[in-house]
C-alpha cells in the first residue's frame, strides 16, 4: 500500500509543475499587463514603470519569470499582488481557506444528502420512492448553479433571514469569539446549501446504481443462501462494497465541486479563491491568475490523494498489494 | 419422508404478457444422504431449479406459478422471510459456480465463515443435530461449539485448506481459485446442512484441480453424511459421484434414473445425444455441446417435444404432441414415446 | 464455431438489427422521447428566433423600464393584450382596466433576417400599436423585451452547445484514436496532456484561457472565442475514453483485417476503429452539451462572454445579479428557467439514449 500511495504522491508534482507551467504560458500569451493600464496615466513615469516592472521581472521573457515565480513559491512566497498592494500570500491563504471550507461543507451535506437517499432508491428499486428521487436527481442535475445562486441571494434579500453576500459581516472583528463563529456560519450556510444543492444529485445516481450492481453480485446471492437477513445482506455484504468505486469518482464530483464553488462565489461575493481569480483577471494581475489556478488545482489533486488514501483503507485488493 | 421434494415446479420470469416460463414441470425427489446429478446444457434451467429450493431467485423478476417445493416436509414457496433464513444454511448449503464471485471481496474469510457460524451454530448453544461422528457414522448429540475461530480452523482442514490457521487472515483474492472453492465448500458447510447443492462447482477451475474439488465433495458426504445436488453440465464426471441423475432440457426433466443404468444405457435421444458429447479427455470442460442445432431459448421452445428440431430420430408427431414423463422402468423416468 | 453459435442464438432471440433494436428501447423510454422533443421545439424556436420574437432584441422602449410580464386573454374571438402604465418616474406599473388591443398575428414589425439570411418584417405575433406592447415576458432594465432577447438569445447559447460539441468530439476521437492505434510515446505524451487538462477545475482554466484572448473583439469573435475555449477542456475526457476503446478494438479481426490489406492508418483509424465507438459518443455527446450551454452561460453571466447588447441567456442574467431588481423584477429569471428546461431535455434524452445503447438490460 505504501508504494501505491508513494506512487500517486509523486504523481502529485510533476502535475502540478504542469499546471502551473501551462497557466503561466497562458498568462504569458494574454494582451497587455497590469502596466499596460498604469502606463496610460500621465502621472506615473515611464522610468517608474519600467523600475517596477525590472522589480517583478516583467521585463524577462515569460520562462524566466516562471522560474522566479516557482522559485519564490517553493519557498512559500507568492509574491506581492499589484493589484491590491499587500502580499499575495496571506491572500492567497486566507481565500484558499474560504474556498475550502465552502467546499467542504457543501460536500457534507451533499454526501450526507445523496447516500442515504442512493441507499434508499436502490433497495426501494422501482418503487414510487425510486422514481421521486430519480426525478429530483434529474432536477437537481439540470438546474444551474448560476440559477441556484441567483434564487438563494433572491431568497436572503426577500426573507432577510440570511446575509446577502460575504463571509462575515463588517464588524465581525468586534464580536465576542461565540458571536464571530455564529457569524461566519451563518454567512456560510445559504452559499454551501446552494453548491450542495448543485451536487448532490450525481452522487446520488452513482450510489443508487453502484448498489444495484452489487446487489446483483453472486456473493449476495451467495451471503443470503447462507441465511443471512435481508437488511445485513445489504448493509454489509453489498453497500460495503458499493462504497469502494464511490470513492474513485470522488475526484470528478470533487472537480465539479470547485467549478460549481467558483459560481457561487462570484455571484454570492463568497470571498474565495473563484472570486479572486476574476478579480485578479479583471485587474489583469496574472501572477495573482496563476497561483488561484494552482492552488485551486493543489485542491482538487489533494483531495484525490485523500480518495485514494480512504479507498486504499477500504480495499483490501489496493491496500494488500505490495 | 424424503429430504427435498420438488413437485411440478412451474416458474416464470416476468408476469402476464411478457412472463417467460423458464422451469416448467419439474418434479425431483432427494432422499437423505443421496447424491443427485441434475445434467443439462447451459440455460436450460437447472441454476434456476436449484436456487428455487431456498427460493434465491429474486422476485420479481422470478414468478412462482404452480408446484410445490418440500424441504423437510414443508412447502418452501409458502414459508415467510424468517423460516426461509432458517432453512438457507441451515437445511441446505449452496457452492456455486465462481468462487471469486461468491466470496465477498472485501472480508477475511474467515469472518465469512464465522459469519455462518454465528447464525447457525452460536456458541453455547448445542444443536439438535444429528451430525456423525466420524468413526462410527452414527447419530449423536453434537456438543455446543465453545470457539468460532477453533471451529473455523477445524473446517478449514476439513476441506483440505494446508496451514488453515494462517488462512483465516487472508482476502479472497489472496487465493487461487480451488482454495477458493474450498473456503466456499467449508462455509457451505459450516451450518452443518443436510443438503449440499453444489451448481457447477468445478466449472471455473483447471483440469486438475477439478478432480480434487470433486473428491473433496465425494469425500465429504461421505463422513457427513449428507445429501447432494450437484449439478454440472458434464456428464463425464456423474459416474464417480452420482446415486440418481436427472437430465433437464428447455426447462423440463426429459431423464431421470439411476446413475450407474442412465450410463450403461442412456434412454432419451437427448441423454445419448449428452453422452456422445462428452469430452473423450478426462475433464475436458467444454461449455459447447457438439449436439447440432442451437439451445432453444427461454420463451422461444418448441411447442411439443422441446428436443424434436435437434433430435436425430424425430417423427412428425414429436412436433405435435407433447410428450410426458413416463416411469418406462423401475426407477427410470423418461419423456420421451419412442425411447425404445 | 464458437463465434457462429453465439451469432446462431442472437438471432433466434432478436432477429432485429441493433439499430432497429435501439430504437424499440428508445420509444418505449417516454421521458426520453419528451426530452427529444422539447430540444427540437427550443431548436426550431431559436431557428426562427427573429420571426416568433415581437421585437428586434436591441429596441428599447424608452418610456416601459420593468414592464411586468402580460398575459393576453381571450375577449370573444380575439386574443386581446392588456395595457399596463407606471406612475410618474416609478417602475409600478397598474393594470388599466377595460383598456386592451387584440394581438394579431403574421404583423408587420422590426426587421430582422429570417435564418440569418432573408430579410424579412413579418413577426408571428404582436399589436401594432407603440401604446400597447406584447411583452409577455415582461422588459429588462433597458426597456428591452424579455421575450424577444431570449430567443435571439437562443441562437447563441442552444449553437455553442452543438458546434462545440462537435468541433471538440471530433478532435477528441481523432487524438484518441491516434493515441490508442499507435501507442508508445504519442499515447503517453497525449495522455499526460489530457490528465494536465482534466486536473485543472474547468472554470479556472477557462478564465485563464479567456485572458490570453484580446479585448475588444467583434461579436462574432467573442462567439469563436467561446468555442475554442470550451473545446480546448472538452476534449481532453473524449479523448482518454476513445484512446480506451480504441485499445482493445486495434486487436480485433476488422482491424488486423484491413491493415493486412495495406490500408493507411489514418484510414484504419477512421473508418475501422472510430465508427464502432459511435454509440457511446453519440450518448457522451448529448449528456455534455449542457456542460457547453453553461459554459457559454457562465462566461457571458461573469461579463466575458457575449457582450452588449447582443443577447445571450449568459448575459440576460447579470442583471438578475443586483437583489434590489432581483426581488422586484423576478421575471429577469426568465434566461435561467430556459436554461434550465434545456439541460433538463438534453439530460433526459441522453440517459434515454445510454439505457437504450445499454447491450447489457
Ligand atoms: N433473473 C433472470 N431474469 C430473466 N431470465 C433469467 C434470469 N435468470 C435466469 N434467466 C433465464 O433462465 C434460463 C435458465 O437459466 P439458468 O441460469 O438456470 O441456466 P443454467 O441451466 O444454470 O445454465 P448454465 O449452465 O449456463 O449455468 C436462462 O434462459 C436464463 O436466461
Ligand atoms: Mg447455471
Amino acid at each position: 500500500m505504501w508504494s501505491y500511495l508513494f506512487k500517486r504522491l509523486l504523481h502529485m508534482i510533476p502535475l502540478l509543475l504542469g499546471v502551473s507551467l501551462l497557466t503561466f504560458l497562458l498568462m504569458a500569451l494574454a494582451p497587455g499587463d497590469y502596466f499596460t493600464a498604469l502606463s496610460q496615466n500621465p502621472q506615473i513615469s515611464p522610468e517608474t514603470i519600467a523600475h517596477l516592472k525590472a522589480r517583478f521581472h516583467l521585463d524577462q521573457p515569460w520562462y524566466v519569470q516562471y522560474f522566479y515565480w516557482l522559485k519564490s513559491v517553493l519557498s512559500g512566497d507568492f509574491g506581492y499582488s499589484m493589484a491590491y498592494k499587500i502580499p499575495a500570500t496571506s491572500l492567497i491563504v486566507q481565500r484558499l481557506w474560504n474556498t475550502f471550507l465552502l467546499s467542504f461543507f457543501a460536500m457534507i451535506i451533499a454526501w450526507g444528502i445523496a447516500l442515504p437517499l442512493g441507499i434508499w432508491a436502490a433497495v426501494k428499486k422501482d418503487s414510487w420512492i425510486d422514481r421521486g428521487c430519480s426525478l429530483a436527481a434529474f432536477l437537481g442535475l439540470s438546474v444551474p448553479d448560476v440559477l441556484l445562486s441567483l434564487l438563494a441571494l433572491w431568497f436572503a434579500a426577500a426573507t432577510g433571514w440570511f446575509p446577502v453576500g460575504g463571509a462575515q459581516s463588517p464588524v465581525n472583528d468586534l464580536m465576542s469569539p461565540a458571536q464571530q463563529f455564529w457569524d461566519r456560519a451563518h454567512h456560510l450556510i445559504l452559499p454551501a446549501l446552494v453548491l450542495a444543492a448543485a451536487d448532490w444529485a450525481g452522487i446520488m445516481r452513482q450510489m443508487r446504481s453502484n448498489l444495484l450492481d452489487t446487489l446483483r453480485a453472486e456473493y449476495v446471492t451467495a451471503a443470503r443462501a447462507r441465511g443471512l437477513g435481508e437488511g445485513w445482506v445489504i448493509y454489509k455484504h453489498a453497500l460495503r462494497n458499493a462504497i469502494n468505486p464511490l470513492l474513485t469518482i470522488f475526484g470528478y464530483s470533487l472537480a465539479a465541486l470547485l467549478s460549481g464553488a467558483f459560481i457561487v462565489e462570484n455571484i454570492m461575493a463568497w470571498p474565495g479563491l473563484g472570486r479572486l481569480t476574476m478579480e485578479a483577471f479583471f485587474a489583469k494581475d496574472s501572477y495573482l491568475v496563476v497561483d488561484c489556478v494552482v492552488m485551486a488545482t493543489g485542491l482538487l489533486v489533494v483531495g484525490n490523494f485523500i480518495a485514494d488514501l480512504l479507498l486504499a483503507w477500504s480495499d483490501p485488493r489496493i491496500r494488500l498489494n505490495k | 419422508m424424503n429430504l427435498l421434494e420438488i413437485k411440478n415446479l412451474k416458474m416464470d420470469f416476468g408476469i402476464g404478457a411478457d412472463a417467460l416460463r423458464a422451469v416448467d414441470g419439474v418434479s425431483l425427489t432427494i432422499g437423505a444422504g443421496e447424491t443427485v446429478c441434475l445434467v443439462g446444457e447451459s440455460g436450460c434451467g437447472k441454476t434456476v431449479t436449484a436456487l428455487s429450493i431456498a427460493r434465491l431467485v429474486p422476485a420479481p423478476p422470478a414468478n412462482y406459478v404452480g408446484g410445490e417445493i418440500l424441504l423437510n416436509g414443508r412447502d418452501v414457496l409458502k414459508m415467510s422471510n424468517r423460516e426461509l433464513r432458517d432453512i438457507r444454511g441451515g437445511v441446505v448449503s449452496y457452492v456455486f459456480q465462481e468462487p471469486g464471485a461468491s466470496l465477498n471481496p472485501v472480508f477475511r474469510i474467515g469472518n465469512q465463515i464465522k459469519e455462518s457460524l454465528k447464525l447457525h451454530r452460536p456458541i453455547g448453544t448445542p444443536a439438535p443435530g444429528t451430525a456423525r461422528t466420524n468413526e462410527t457414522n452414527t447419530p449423536c448429540q453434537r456438543p455446543a461449539l465453545q470457539d468460532y475461530d477453533a471451529e473455523v480452523i477445524r473446517l478449514l482442514k476439513l476441506v483440505g485448506i494446508p496451514a488453515p490457521e494462517s488462512r483465516i487472515k487472508n482476502y479472497p483474492f489472496e487465493m487461487s481459485g480451488g482454495m477458493q472453492q474450498r473456503v466456499m465448500i467449508a462455509m457451505a458447510l459450516a451450518s452443518e446442512p443436510k443438503l449440499l447443492v453444489a451448481d457447477e462447482p468445478t466449472t471455473a477451475l483447471d483440469v486438475t484441480i477439478q478432480a480434487q474439488i470433486l473428491e473433496l465433495l465425494h469425500g465429504l458426504k461421505q463422513r457427513l453424511g449428507m445429501a447432494i445436488l450437484l449439478i454440472t453440465h458434464n456428464l463425464g464426471i456423474v459416474g464417480d459421484m452420482a446415486d440418481r441423475v436427472a437430465v433437464m432440457y428447455a426447462g423440463q426433466i426429459v431423464e431421470l434414473s439411476p446413475a450407474k443404468e442412465l450410463l450403461r444405457r442412456p434412454l432419451h435421444p437427448y441423454t445419448k445425444a449428452l453422452m456422445n458429447a462428452v469430452p473423450k479427455l478426462a475433464g475436458g470442460a467444454n461449455r459447447l455441446s457438439a449436439i447440432p442445432g442451437n439451445v432453444p431459448r427461454i420463451g422461444n421452445f418448441p411447442p411439443a417435444c422441446r428436443f424434436a428440431p435437434r433430435c436425430p430420430m424425430a417423427k412428425p408427431e414429436c412436433s405435435e404432441k407433447i410428450p410426458e414423463l413416463v416411469e418406462v422402468e423401475a426407477g427410470r423416468w423418461v419423456r420421451c414415446p419412442f425411447w425404445k | 464455431m464458437e463465434t457462429a453459435t453465439a451469432l446462431l442464438t442472437a438471432e433466434a432471440k432478436a432477429p432485429l438489427s441493433p439499430w432497429q433494436l435501439f430504437r424499440r428501447r428508445l420509444k418505449r423510454r417516454r421521458i426520453a422521447m419528451a426530452g427529444g422533443v422539447i430540444l427540437i421545439g427550443l431548436y426550431l424556436m431559436a431557428l426562427f428566433a427573429g420571426f416568433i420574437a415581437p421585437y428586434h432584441f436591441e429596441r428599447q422602449d424608452r418610456d416601459r423600464f420593468f414592464h411586468p410580464p402580460l398575459w393576453p386573454k381571450l375577449s370573444g374571438f380575439h386574443l386581446v393584450v392588456p395595457r399596463y402604465e407606471a406612475g410618474d418616474g416609478s417602475f409600478v406599473y397598474h393594470l388599466v382596466a377595460g383598456d386592451t388591443k387584440p394581438l394579431r398575428f403574421f404583423i408587420r414589425g422590426d426587421k430582422y433576417k429570417l435564418l440569418c439570411l432573408i430579410p424579412a418584417t413579418i413577426h408571428l405575433f404582436g399589436t401594432g400599436d407603440e401604446n400597447y406592447p406584447a411583452y409577455l415576458l415582461g422588459t429588462d432594465q433597458f426597456g428591452r423585451d424579455v421575450l424577444s432577447r431570449l430567443l435571439y438569445g437562443s441562437q447563441i447559447s442552444l449553437s455553442i452547445g452543438i458546434v462545440g460539441i462537435l468541433l471538440s468530439f471530433t478532435f477528441g476521437m481523432m487524438i484518441g484514436g491516434i493515441s490508442g492505434y499507435f501507442g508508445g510515446r504519442t499515447d503517453t505524451v497525449i495522455m499526460r496532456l489530457c490528465e494536465l487538462i482534466m486536473s485543472i477545475p474547468a472554470l479556472y482554466l477557462i478564465i485563464s484561457l479567456r485572458a490570453t484572448f484580446p479585448p475588444g473583439m467583434s461579436s462574432a469573435q467573442v462567439y469563436a472565442m467561446i468555442i475554442i475555449i470550451l473545446s480546448f477542456i472538452g476534449w481532453a475526457s473524449m479523448a482518454r475514453v476513445i484512446r480506451g476503446m480504441t485499445l482493445s478494438l486495434r486487436e480485433q479481426q476488422f482491424v488486423l483485417a484491413a491493415r493486412a490489406l495495406g490500408q493507411t492508418h489514418l484510414k484504419v483509424i477512421v473508418r475501422h476503429i472510430l465508427p464502432n465507438t459511435f454509440s457511446y459518443v453519440i450518448v457522451a455527446a448529448t449528456l455534455s452539451v449542457p456542460y457547453y450551454i453553461l459554459g457559454e452561460v457562465v462566461l457571458s453571466f461573469l461579463g466575458v462572454g457575449i457582450q452588449e447588447p447582443n443577447a445571450s441567456w449568459g448575459n440576460m442574467l447579470t442583471a438578475a445579479q443586483n437583489t434590489e431588481y432581483l426581488r422586484n423584477y423576478p421575471w429577469l429569471l426568465a434566461p435561467g428557467t430556459a436554461i434550465f428546461v434545456t439541460v433538463l431535455a438534453f439530460n433526459f434524452l441522453g440517459d434515454g439514449l445510454r439505457d437504450a445503447a445499454d447491450t447489457k438490460s
